[in-house]
């Protein structure tokens, strides 16, 4: 399987000018990272959070890298071929060194394959490798992956499977020893572009530079990564100079940014997309007559309805007032480019008095009442679309009520299914379809290991026939098909609407670095260049 | 005395129980831990195999027994999100909030007391009333507008000082202290104002009004018919008169300020344990909320227990009352 070049995202490049740059600073060797949050320990098998993996990129290697746009790319691994319906051939990158020196090989990757299920953490990396039976090293470059049955997206679940040193953390592999061994960086040794120096929780990761990496030398000596959970320190902190590179600039400081001409700003596409949620069991809990009275029906299970839903967002007006143009509209679960997304599916189009037709056609000539629920401090904007949807289904008759609440609320409510419509943010940190549609459109049967966050008891035999058969087609052409079926037959049924796509805003001291933003939104010091 | 140590310790012991039950029962109320922090491609054995790791699947009042017994042999857990033991993780970020807090309550209550002091000394002087006019904004703005505009001004626009985080430290008995180097100090100036702004405000007022009272007793009449200097008057006989609110005040803010420094802490991104107990909630990380709240009563009992002790130093007539 070979890397897909496929569109960049849209990346608005760095300005070139350092004229105003100190010397010192244009010699300088070091680069301070503010970002958003940080590892939960150094052992990078612990958790599956985005800003651990982020971090471990830093210090270790994946068998399989996952490009700017996240298709896969060769990693630690140079190709990787199915031999048989449940078995894949690895081949491994020659004359990689870890940073103690010692040499990579088989060894190492079956060490870190069968680390994971012993010290993974709640945010269980054990998805990573659920479907490996047996590792077995056929010679120091080549391995053969005995899977539990057909497992045609393995190479996409190891792009964050970090190969650690066999040597180094073998006295540190059970959940008491990890994290003392990794985070005083005893077993902290990785084949990636920095060593460790030091780290503390929820402080700064201190790297230094590993003068043999296999990519090639990076750019910077030292790399200090700080960690400023608050959007305005951390702007504070670029502004004052104390930082050179900042990721998640709030939509509100983006606007005053693009005029302040000591700070470049860098716009990527992010990999989240808002998707509306109906619920469709037949008796829901959060919908009413909007005189207080049970409905007969949830009219969520009336495709009317939902049709009348989709034409009632106004998704130009999400992007250009609520989102102050940080966003496009998005009509399916995943950014175009990936492997699944469907290039022929429409954009819906905005028709409130379709919309009202609609409703009455079904019955709902005077509408009805619904709560909304969203998370308020997950993703930039989440709070604000939430409200912004509360009022365009408000002005087609659906009296909605918004709530926006933390996501320390939000999300076991959600699991202990008692929304009717919510929203809520997906993306597709693997860059292909089985990842979303999988989990969310699938019907949720454990006995298929499918459909766990599928919340709103979304049905479509169709769906999980073209799901099922494609977890298990090793030909990525035919797979590719049936995703694209499967993403096309999901969104038609509007129980799922997809809504924007975010858009994510770095900011750096003017004329100091370049990078092309990444779709899952890493900030990565050896991607980063010093202009100059 | 013994019988008072030994009254005072059981009462932390009660709170500190009935603390660690209130917080075992509000995050169970919330929901189970694990449906924020499991990844979206988790599959139901996967989700149903991290609720059994941490031990989410058993009754709550067994789960609850099960900490109680582990805390009877000193074990507060490992944290749910960082894996590694509480005491480590809030020990490590200790030192941090400890020597902000320490720096910010002394120099409040140091510059505090004397302007107070002076104010109400000579209440009609010009230098009084602007003493008393300005303590008043220190009450009034709220602490985190402060914050945003002390980076503002001294890291953003004229470039003086850092605008967050914790700077160089030295390790004193092994343990990391910022305040005894050049980039450490300058990077805790701000965060110290931030936070002493409005116990400053508060100690000014205290000793003032403690002092206009105090000055019309007889007993400075007194003083100053036997021909004592003002000076004196004021150290030996004011001070002490006036110094049982004041203390009460700082035992009450110093414990207050260690514990809940979280404003300053996330504005300025100091690496304390202020943050760190809003990042747990935030994450419904139970094993720290609990440790944390009962290190909290725990310090609370504490040094009210010194306070008390204190007044008994200072004041003769309380010391008398304790031997009776």
């Amino acid at each position: 399987m070979k890397h897909m070049a496929l569109l960049r995202p849209a990346a608005v490049a760095i300005g070139l000018m350092a004229g105003a740059v100190a010397p010192a600073q244009v010699f300088s060797q070091e680069l301070v990272m503010g970002v958003r949050g940080g590892p939960e320990s150094l052992d990078p098998h612990f958790s599956a959070l985005g800003s651990h993996a982020e971090a471990a990129k830093h210090i270790f290697d994946t068998l399989v890298w996952s490009g700017d746009d996240l298709q896969i790319e060769p990693g630690l691994a140079t190709e990787w071929t199915p031999v048989d319906d449940d078995t894949w051939e690895f081949k491994l990158r020659e004359g990689v060194k870890f940073h103690d020196g010692s040499d990579f090989d088989a060894e190492d990757v079956k060490f870190s394959i069968e680390r994971i299920p012993v010290v993974s953490g709640p945010t269980t990396t054990t998805i990573y490798v659920r479907r490996v039976k047996e590792v077995e090293i056929v010679d120091p470059l080549t391995l053969l992956i005995h899977t539990d049955g057909p497992a045609a997206t393995l190479p996409y679940d190891f792009v964050r499977l970090f190969i650690v040193s066999s040597d180094a953390a073998k006295d540190y592999s059970t959940p008491e020893t990890a994290a003392e061994g990794f985070n005083s960086g005893k077993a902290t040794i990785g084949t990636g572009p920095y060593k460790y120096v030091s780290w503390e929780p929820k402080g700064d990761l201190v790297l230094e530079r590993f003068d043999d990496y296999w990519r090639g030398e990076g750019a910077w000596e030292k790399v200090t990564r700080k960690e400023m959970p608050n959007d305005s320190s951390r702007l504070a902190a670029l502004k004052a100079g104390q930082v050179d590179v900042i990721n998640y600039v709030s939509s509100v400081d983006y606007l005053a940014l693009e005029s302040d001409s000591a700070v470049d700003t860098i716009k990527g596409d992010s990999v989240y997309i808002m998707n509306l949620q109906l619920d469709q069991r037949e008796d829901t809990p959060m919908v009413r007559a909007k005189d207080g009275s049970k409905l007969d029906a949830n009219p969520f299970r009336d495709m009317k309805v939902r049709e009348a839903i989709d034409a009632a967002i106004d998704r130009e007006t999400m992007v250009e007032i609520v989102l102050e143009g940080l966003g496009k509209p998005a009509n399916q679960m995943m950014p175009a480019g990936f492997f699944g997304s469907n290039d022929d599916i429409p954009m819906p189009e905005y028709d409130p008095q379709k919309a009202k037709d609609l409703l009455a056609e079904a019955g709902y000539a005077d509408g009805f009442e619904v709560d909304l629920y969203c998370t308020s401090d997950r993703l930039p904007g989440d709070g604000a679309i939430c409200q912004g949807l509360g009022q365009m289904l408000s002005a087609v008759g659906i009296k909605t009520n918004v709530n926006a609440v933390s996501k320390t609320v939000y999300f076991p409510a959600q699991g202990r299914l008692e929304y009717s419509m919510f929203m809520n943010g997906w993306g597709t940190l693997t860059g292909e379809a089985s990842y979303t549609l999988g989990g969310l459109a699938h019907t949720n049967n454990p006995d298929v290991k499918m459909g766990a966050f599928n919340r709103i008891a979304y049905s479509n035999p169709e769906v999980d026939k073209l799901l099922q058969e494609g977890a298990t087609t090793l030909d990525a052409d035919a797979r590719r098909g049936m995703y694209e079926e499967a993403m096309a037959k999901t969104m038609a049924d509007k129980a799922y609407i997809s809504i924007v796509q975010l858009q994510t805003v770095w900011a750096a001291k003017a004329g100091a670095l370049t990078f092309t933003p990444r779709f899952d939104e890493d900030t990565l010091a050896f991607f980063m260049k010093p202009a100059s | 005395m013994l019988g008072f140590v030994i009254q005072r310790l059981l009462q932390a012991i009660m709170v500190m129980a009935v603390m660690s039950v209130i917080v075992f029962c509000g995050v169970y109320a919330i929901g189970n831990p694990i449906d924020i922090v499991i990844p979206p491609d988790a599959t139901q054995d996967l989700r149903e195999e991290a609720i059994r790791r941490l031990g989410l699947d058993q009754p709550l009042w067994k789960q609850y027994l099960t900490f109680a017994g582990n805390l009877m042999q000193g074990d507060f857990g490992r944290s749910f999100v960082y894996n590694i033991p509480v005491l480590e993780l809030i020990g490590g970020r200790l030192p941090a909030t400890l020597e902000l807090v320490l720096i910010s309550v002394l120099s409040a209550t140091v510059l505090g007391v004397s302007l107070g002091v002076y104010a109400g000394y000579r209440p009609d002087s010009w230098l009084s009333k602007t003493i008393m006019a300005v303590s008043v904004l220190g009450f009034s703005v709220p602490s985190f507008w402060v914050g945003l505009i002390l980076i503002l001004t001294f890291a953003v626009n004229l470039g003086w000082l850092p605008a967050g985080g914790r700077g160089d430290t030295v390790l004193v008995w092994g343990v990391p202290f910022s305040f005894l180097t050049l980039d450490g100090l300058s990077h805790i100036v701000l965060p110290a104002i931030n936070l002493a702004l409005f116990k400053l405000a508060m100690m000014i007022r205290l000793a003032r009004a403690g002092t206009r009272e105090i000055m019309l007793t007889d007993t400075i009449k007194f003083a100053r018919a036997a021909g004592i200097s003002e000076a004196v008057i004021l150290r030996r006989h004011l001070l002490k008169l006036i110094s049982i609110p004041i203390i009460t005040v700082f035992g009450l803010e110093l414990g207050s300020t260690l514990a809940f420094a979280v404003v300053t802490e996330t504005i300025f991104s100091w690496p304390g344990v202020g943050k760190l107990i809003i990042d747990s909630i935030g994450v419904l990380d139970r094993p720290v909320m609990v440790a944390y709240l009962i290190l909290v009563a725990f310090l609370f009992v504490l040094i009210n227990f010194t306070v008390d002790l204190v007044f008994a130093l200072i004041d003769p007539r309380i010391r008398a009352g304790a031997t009776e």
